[in-house]
């Protein structure tokens, strides 16, 4: 069984245009990156997916059971989101209550729940600010705090809404780690970004939104593959991608570690 | 965002008159039934407030208003019509409660008064944007922190609604349950109070920095977003207004 089914999904909200006409997906436990221009309605699916909202018509399944038929609150024990804004995730006074808000609604013991809680905020970094106030840290910070108080509930089921904004290098790999992680666990991580070159390093498989539809899905190369679709989504192709097609290069290139390697074996050859 | 503010963005000729004229006619068009005393001057100040609803575009929104008033009305029958000592002519009966007709007639009187004060000033409530009532009395002399102030009243109430809001998705997102019947309802409510208001004051303090950074509290003469509303009828009207005002004077004293 798909982890997730949507059929036919349509989307408006009220008093607005149509935002999504007519989405058909299944998702299975690979990584998948949501990638579109902005106001193309990326976080609005993710909320329906969650359940936050209902769709106009069409179904949407998490695990077999329709959001609409279930609240929003038994379905988090299934299915995580991180908010785009963590100001609007965010709502108690220390990290560590935050992080164990959720882990104490469905249900978890409270041992399995402090343990995880402590598991989480060190897969985030954030182990050393267990006691602080989140209103007294950076916004990179906060957004970390909203994806460990997601990790923390072990969902099979975890939706990132650009959880790489604001964050430097170190917290780039660090969200990169995650995500492979919870890929290699059979979890299924679907995540909206904006970055291409971490969606070509980061995500097995690649949707496209645009105009209110799904315009590509595919594995993420097949997808970077099609510059020319790519861009007519308004979306620039990731930087090596870019790189080696400039050059003339038929392969493309998701990471800078393939187009060295390759670029030096074609050196060699050349040289011989 | 919702808005609390009964505004209704249209365009009509009654939109068009400024506020301090508006003002004008509140008064006046409350001032004259009461003086004269007749329920007849006081239908006829109704029914061209309702004109002017029509003509507006906002008589709809005139419903659930006037709608609301009915109990406070239907009370004021009772009380006036069966309740108050002293009265002779049964007018008619509900079971063992008489309505006396002296006591009809006086409660004829005030819900025609309340009907009309209702009416006249939800007219400029409802075709003049808040932002003009401030920035017209700004222009007359209010301090621009109350009028910051004033126009804050407006915007709280929505912000505190959506900012709910916000804290509710968050909490179901997190498997507290907030939907079912009053009870879950009421206690998922109750942790909300603390994230809405410690939200609200986090948003103040930046709000705070934020018109300090444009320099909220500078003393330089202050210029105006909306141009100044320039009715072009304003003094025929005004004086109008208040020539209807001092000739109902007269005949009431006459
Ligand atoms: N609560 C709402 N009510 C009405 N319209 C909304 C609401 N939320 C979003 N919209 C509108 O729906 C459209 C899509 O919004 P959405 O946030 O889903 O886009 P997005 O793809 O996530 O964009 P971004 O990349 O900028 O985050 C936008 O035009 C937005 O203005
Ligand atoms: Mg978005």
């Amino acid at each position: 069984m798909n982890l997730i089914d949507v059929q036919n999904l349509h989307f408006s909200y009220p008093e607005g245009i149509e935002l999504l006409k007519g989405i058909d997906l299944a998702f299975d436990h690979r990584s998948t990156a949501i990638i579109g221009q902005n106001g193309a309605g990326k976080t609005t699916f993710v909320k329906l997916l969650k359940g936050l909202l209902k769709p106009v018509s069409g179904d949407i399944l998490i695990n077999g059971v329709n959001t609409k038929e279930i609240s929003v609150a038994k379905l988090a024990a299934h299915i995580g989101l991180v908010f785009q804004n963590p100001g609007d995730q965010i709502f108690k006074s220390s990290v560590y209550d935050e992080v164990i808000f959720g882990p104490h609604n469905i249900g978890i013991p409270e041992d399995e729940a402090d343990e995880s809680t402590k598991k989480a905020l060190i897969e985030v970094g954030l182990e050393n600010k267990v006691n602080d106030n989140p209103y007294d840290l950076s916004f990179s910070e906060r957004k970390l705090i909203s994806i460990a108080s997601i990790l923390a509930m072990n969902t099979q089921i975890v939706l990132l809404d650009e959880p790489t904004i604001a964050q430097d290098d170190y917290g780039k790999q660090l969200i990169q780690g995650l995500v492979r992680k919870l890929e290699g666990e059979g979890r299924l991580v679907i995540s909206i970004l904006h970055d291409m070159d971490f969606v070509a390093e980061t995500f097995t498989r690649t949707l496209v939104f645009q105009n209110g539809k799904v315009t590509m899905d595919n594995d993420t190369k097949s997808v970077f593959s099609q510059t020319e679709a790519v861009r007519r989504a308004y979306l620039e192709p990731p930087h090596v991608t870019q790189l080696g097609n400039r050059l003339g290069y038929t392969e493309t290139y998701l990471t800078a570690e393939q187009f060295v390697k390759d670029s030096l074996r074609k050196r060699e050859e050349f040289k011989q | 965002m919702q808005n609390i503010s009964l505004y209704v963005n249209k365009k009509s000729f009654v939109h068009d008159v400024d506020f301090l004229t508006k003002l004008i006619y509140i008064f006046v068009f409350i001032a004259i039934p009461i003086i004269s005393g007749s329920v007849i001057i006081g239908l006829l100040a109704i029914l061209i407030s309702l004109i002017l609803h029509t003509c507006a575009g906002v008589l709809k929104k005139l419903i659930p208003i006037v709608a609301l008033s009915l109990f406070v009305l239907l009370s004021v029958i009772i009380v006036q019509a069966a309740f108050i000592p002293g009265y002779h002519i049964v007018f008619f009966s509900l079971g063992p409660v008489h309505f006396y007709q002296e006591g009809l007639i006086h409660a004829s009187l005030i819900i025609v008064r309340f009907l009309d004060i209702l009416l006249v000033s939800s007219l400029t409530v409802l075709t003049t944007r808040p932002s003009d009532i401030v920035e017209t009395l700004q222009r007359k002399g209010l301090s621009h922190r109350m009028g910051y102030v004033i126009n804050s009243i407006f915007q709280i109430i929505p912000q505190m609604v959506s900012s709910m809001k916000t804290i509710s998705d968050a909490q179901r997102s997190r498997g507290m349950e907030t939907e079912g019947n009053l009870f879950v309802r009421v206690k998922a409510f109750l942790p909300l109070i603390g994230p809405v208001v410690i939200s609200s004051l986090v948003g103040t303090r930046e709000r705070a920095m934020a018109l300090e950074a444009r320099a909220f509290s500078a003393d330089a003469k202050r210029t105006y977003f909306h141009e100044e509303m320039k009715y072009r009828y304003k003094t025929p009207v005004r004086i109008i207004l208040l020539l209807l005002l001092v000739v109902s004077i007269i005949w009431r004293v006459l």
